[in-house]
């Protein structure tokens, strides 16, 4: 919804990754935009905030990939940071039931808060460790259609479905701009879309803080 | 407008004169007089009152006191609403009037620094692209600060950051549409859309940073508040990894934190974006320092609150709200600054909402912490209190700390060395001694030569060789190829050796036999014709060295063998030596019998076994000399197939060799310290003659011992005995052959 076309014919797509510490969301996009794992041969400094350019169907597309601190004390900060993203990439250790749960609780918070404005990607990380499975295939796919989610299989280490993954995502994002542009070309202000968000925010979700331009007075 | 601002002005400075009016200003603690008058009114109530105690009843004097309370009362009031004017003016004057607000209009079109300034600088960076472009853009400008100024006391200042976006937005698409902009480069259009944010930011900061519609301001002291409740808490708090002794670290901590600070300083919402992304990306470097990886999501963040909490930057909210209020929303949505300031966002909520739990700590410790009861004293608190040298001792005490964790670690690591060395000797002594348990081969070596010592001396006379008797009269002897079967029967009885010798013994009996055979073919030679003698010393002459290899390899393995074995090797070693001797001697007979022994299977060599081996190498030399030799002296047919019939020198020959191969295996089962001596002297006995049974066994043992005993310069004595003694030998049996014959 934030996304504005410059004087350049650019599509600027902001994207969230969302997960619970130590499942791999930097590794993740570390592979996907530098192409490497091990993170002692990494050169940039941060892997936090990326950009990835993409050329789609003859659109060019920029990605700026939002990682999010994912200890579960900093949950309740999620409302500033994917406040108004176009796509949510929400990670999961399919070695582990929690990161799973946690999961869960995100998407259904991401429903509430943006609807269906934001294109949510489910995607089970590690799968080099497939002996260790705690997820099963199934469960994780049922619950990703259920919930209207792409869902995928990653491994970071080996470089498995993650070109994959954001090249879908984007593609769903795409779609979903023109869909909004044709449902709403009367509210051409991105403005008040961002308030109509945070209407939502006020109905149904602990205040986020008090900063958010509309939220506040 | 000033007019109106003078009289209350005037009546203020009125005011604040001695209430007794006599010139002097009064103060409110001498009760409105100066401090003379005060003096005296003091005085003056004073004495009143010890009147009043003395005259009680004279009363008419209260009503007038109250009558003078009542004025001052009044005074105060009138006080009060006079200031409850006086600040408005400054605040709100032109929201009143037009003429006010043409007037702040005018205040910061011209007499604002920072606004010739902007000019200017629009000048310097957009002036090349013409008059009207500057026009136009300034026109916009000025509309946007009207425009504001009007709504600026009507709307929530939320409406007025809407607007302000909607002018963003409006200016971008004039920027891209309108006829003025078309020469303009989309680059530059970018860029001056920036710029008249800027423009317009900065114009409008004093109007719309912290506006007094809002609460701005309370919340800036709250949160300020806040953080210093919690400057206790650590980066240990907040689990990040901020090393505090690293100077390195330290300064950049100390750079992300002034840039944190130099938000308040500017002005333009791009420019408090850079300051935090500046702030931001010291962190980066911080975290990295410390951890040597990519900075991740959660790594930083609570880098960031730790940075927060310590830096506490001034009028924080203020800042966040007018950032996110009139900032680009395509700035702040996305690019790296949005993201850092983002985080900010989060940081400042999480501190706002921080509790126990999000420290890991148990209630009773954050609130002892947050009453004061504790109080931790960290390298950055005191470094950012400025006392210097309460810093330094903290540093040292985290710097000895960290020491005395390190020569924890290093003792724990020499302990573990020491260990690992210990049971690594210790392994390597126990391998060690199974090793010599399984094999304790050293000693038996000596233990044999001892063996050969004592044999020696029984069996010094005994070796067999018989070639110069054999010389006398070859052919007759030869003729006989019964005798060789005669001799092969011999053997039997003689062999009373071990099972495991069998194989030593058939293939040493073969050598000898080939050295027999050797000499014979040497000697019949010498008979035939000297020059095939010639040829065929020429052709041995190669062989010393095979031979001296062969005798190499047998001691590398006589240190395996037993005794016994070793003495045969010996032997076998012997009796090369004495092959050299005979080839030096020119003893004749024997030739035909090599090429039988060539053919015959028993001399096939044994790869594995030294002696067969050492054989072989003997032989071969030889053979190829003795094969032309074959058909000069004998038919081919005689060699090959009937060599008792034909050629008298082939059937014993090739008798001899079965033979020899039989009696091998018939002696390993017999004694076993005889059979290696044996071989070499039974072989060329039993080439030679049927008797020489009794004769071969035991001139064999003693050849061998002989040799074995002997040191390598007397074992040569022993051999040339031993070609001395078989011509004997050979003689008796000669004689013996005669007499059958």
């Amino acid at each position: 919804m934030a996304n504005i076309s410059t004087s350049t014919n650019t599509q600027n797509f902001k994207v969230v990754l969302l997960g619970e510490g130590c499942v791999g969301k930097t590794s993740l996009v570390l592979r996907y935009v530098e192409d490497k794992f091990n993170s002692n041969h990494i050169s940039t400094v941060q892997a936090s905030f990326l950009n990835k350019k993409l050329n789609i169907e003859g659109k060019r597309v920029n990605l700026a990939i939002w990682d999010t601190a994912g200890q579960e004390k900093f949950h309740a900060l999620g409302p500033i940071y994917y406040r108004s993203s176009n796509g949510a990439v929400l990670v999961y250790d399919i070695t582990d039931e929690d990161s799973f749960q946690r999961i869960k609780s995100w998407v259904k918070e991401l429903r509430k808060m943006l609807g269906t404005d934001i294109c949510l990607v489910i995607v089970g990380n590690k799968t080099d460790l497939e002996k260790d499975r705690h997820v099963s295939l199934e469960e994780a796919e049922t619950y990703a259609s259920k919930v209207g989610a792409l869902h995928f299989q990653t491994s970071a280490k080996l470089n498995q479905g993650i070109e994959e993954m954001f090249l879908t995502l984007t593609q769903k994002m795409l779609e979903r701009v023109a869909e909004q542009e044709t449902q709403n070309n009367t509210l051409t202000r991105q403005n008040s879309q961002r308030r109509n968000v945070l209407v939502v925010e006020d109905d149904q979700v602990p205040p986020p803080p008090s900063k958010h331009c509309c939220g506040s007075s | 407008m000033y007019a109106t601002k003078q009289p209350t002005l005037r009546i203020k400075q009125a005011d604040l004169k001695c209430k007794n009016g006599c010139g002097f200003f009064g103060n409110a603690e001498w009760e409105g007089y100066c401090s003379k008058c005060y003096r005296d009114y003091m005085q003056k109530q004073r004495e009143r009152n010890t009147s009043q105690e003395k005259a009680e009843h004279s009363k008419a004097r209260i009503p007038g006191f109250s009558k003078f309370e009542e004025k001052k009362r009044q005074q105060i009031d009138k006080k009060n609403k006079y200031l409850k004017n006086f600040t408005p003016v400054f605040r709100k004057s032109s929201s009143a009037k037009d003429s006010g607000k043409s007037e702040r209009h005018h205040e910061l079109r011209h007499s604002n620094p920072e606004m010739e300034k902007l000019t200017a600088e629009y000048i310097t960076k957009y002036g090349v692209w013409g008059e009207h472009v500057r026009k136009d853009f300034l026109k916009c400008v000025n509309s946007v600060y009207t425009k504001i100024l009007i709504d600026i006391d009507n709307k929530p200042i939320e409406d007025i950051a809407e607007l302000i976006q909607k002018y963003y937005n409006m200016f971008s698409d004039r920027l891209n549409r309108n006829s003025v902009y078309e020469e303009v480069i989309s680059d530059v259009r970018d860029q001056m859309l920036d710029f008249f944010e800027k423009f317009v930011m900065i114009g409008l900061y004093s109007v719309l940073f912290c506006p007094h519609t809002t609460n701005d301001e309370e919340k800036d002291l709250a949160i300020q508040d806040r953080i210093r409740k919690l400057s206790w808490v650590t980066a240990h708090h907040l689990g990040c990894c901020i090393s505090e002794t690293s100077m390195e670290v330290r300064d950049l901590v100390y750079t992300a934190i002034t840039d944190l600070l130099g938000i308040d300083s500017v002005k333009a919402p791009q420019e408090k974006l850079a300051c935090v992304v500046r702030c931001c990306r010291s962190i980066m470097e911080v975290l990295q320092h410390c951890q040597g990886a990519p900075v991740s999501a959660d790594e930083f963040l609570p880098a960031l609150i730790f940075i927060v909490l310590k830096g506490n930057p001034a009028r924080l909210k203020s800042n966040i709200h007018y950032v996110t209020r009139f900032c680009n929303d395509s700035r702040l949505m996305q690019g790296e600054g949005g993201y850092y300031f983002t985080n900010l966002c989060c940081a400042v909520s999480f501190i706002e909402n921080l509790t126990a739990e999000s420290l890991s700590m148990t209630e009773e410790e954050f609130k002892a912490y947050m009453t004061g009861v504790i109080t931790p004293v960290s390298a950055w608190e005191s470094a950012l209190v400025a006392c210097e040298s309460m810093h330094q001792l903290c540093e040292h005490l985290s710097l000895l700390k960290n020491l005395s964790e390190r020569t924890d670690a290093v003792q724990k690591g020499t302990g573990e060395l020491k260990e690992n060395i210990n049971k690594f000797k210790n392994e390597i002594t126990k391998k060690v001694s199974s090793v010599l348990a399984k094999t304790p081969l050293i000693i038996k070596p000596r233990k044999t030569l001892i063996d050969f010592d004592l044999h020696e001396s029984t069996n010094d006379n005994l070796p067999p060789p018989i070639i110069p008797i054999i010389k006398a009269r070859p052919l007759e002897e030869i003729e006989d190829g019964n005798h060789n079967l005669a001799t092969t029967n011999l053997f039997p009885f003689e062999n009373t050796g071990n099972a495991d010798l069998q194989s030593q013994n058939e293939q040493q009996q073969p050598a000898f036999t080939n050295f027999y055979e050797q000499n014979l073919q040497l000697q019949s030679i010498g008979l035939t014709s000297d020059k095939q003698k010639s040829t065929l010393q020429l052709n041995i002459t190669p062989c010393v060295p095979d031979l001296q290899t062969t005798e190499l390899s047998f001691d590398n393995q006589s240190l395996n063998l037993d005794e016994q074995q070793s003495g045969f090797l010996e032997l076998s070693n012997v009796n090369y030596d004495i092959d050299f001797s005979d080839l030096s001697a020119d003893n004749s007979v024997a030739e035909e019998l090599t090429p039988e022994k060539h053919k015959s299977p028993s001399f096939t060599p044994d790869p594995f076994s030294p002696i067969g081996s050492s054989c072989n190498i003997a032989q071969t030399p030889l053979l190829p000399s003795s094969a032309p030799l074959l058909p000069t002296t004998n038919t081919a047919p005689e060699s090959t197939s009937n060599p008792n019939q034909t050629n008298d020198f082939f059937l014993p020959a090739a008798e001899a060799d079965r033979v020899e191969t039989i009696l091998d295996q018939t002696e390993e089962m017999c004694t076993a310290n005889l059979p290696t001596p044996l071989k070499p002297t039974t072989s060329q006995y039993s080439g030679f003659s049927k008797q020489g049974w009794q004769i071969p066994s035991i001139p064999c043992n003693t050849g061998d011992y002989s040799s074995l005993n002997m040191s390598q310069s007397q074992a040569w004595v022993p051999n040339s005995n031993v070609n001395v003694t078989n011509p004997n030998k050979n003689n008796q049996n000669n004689d013996e052959f005669e007499k059958q014959e």
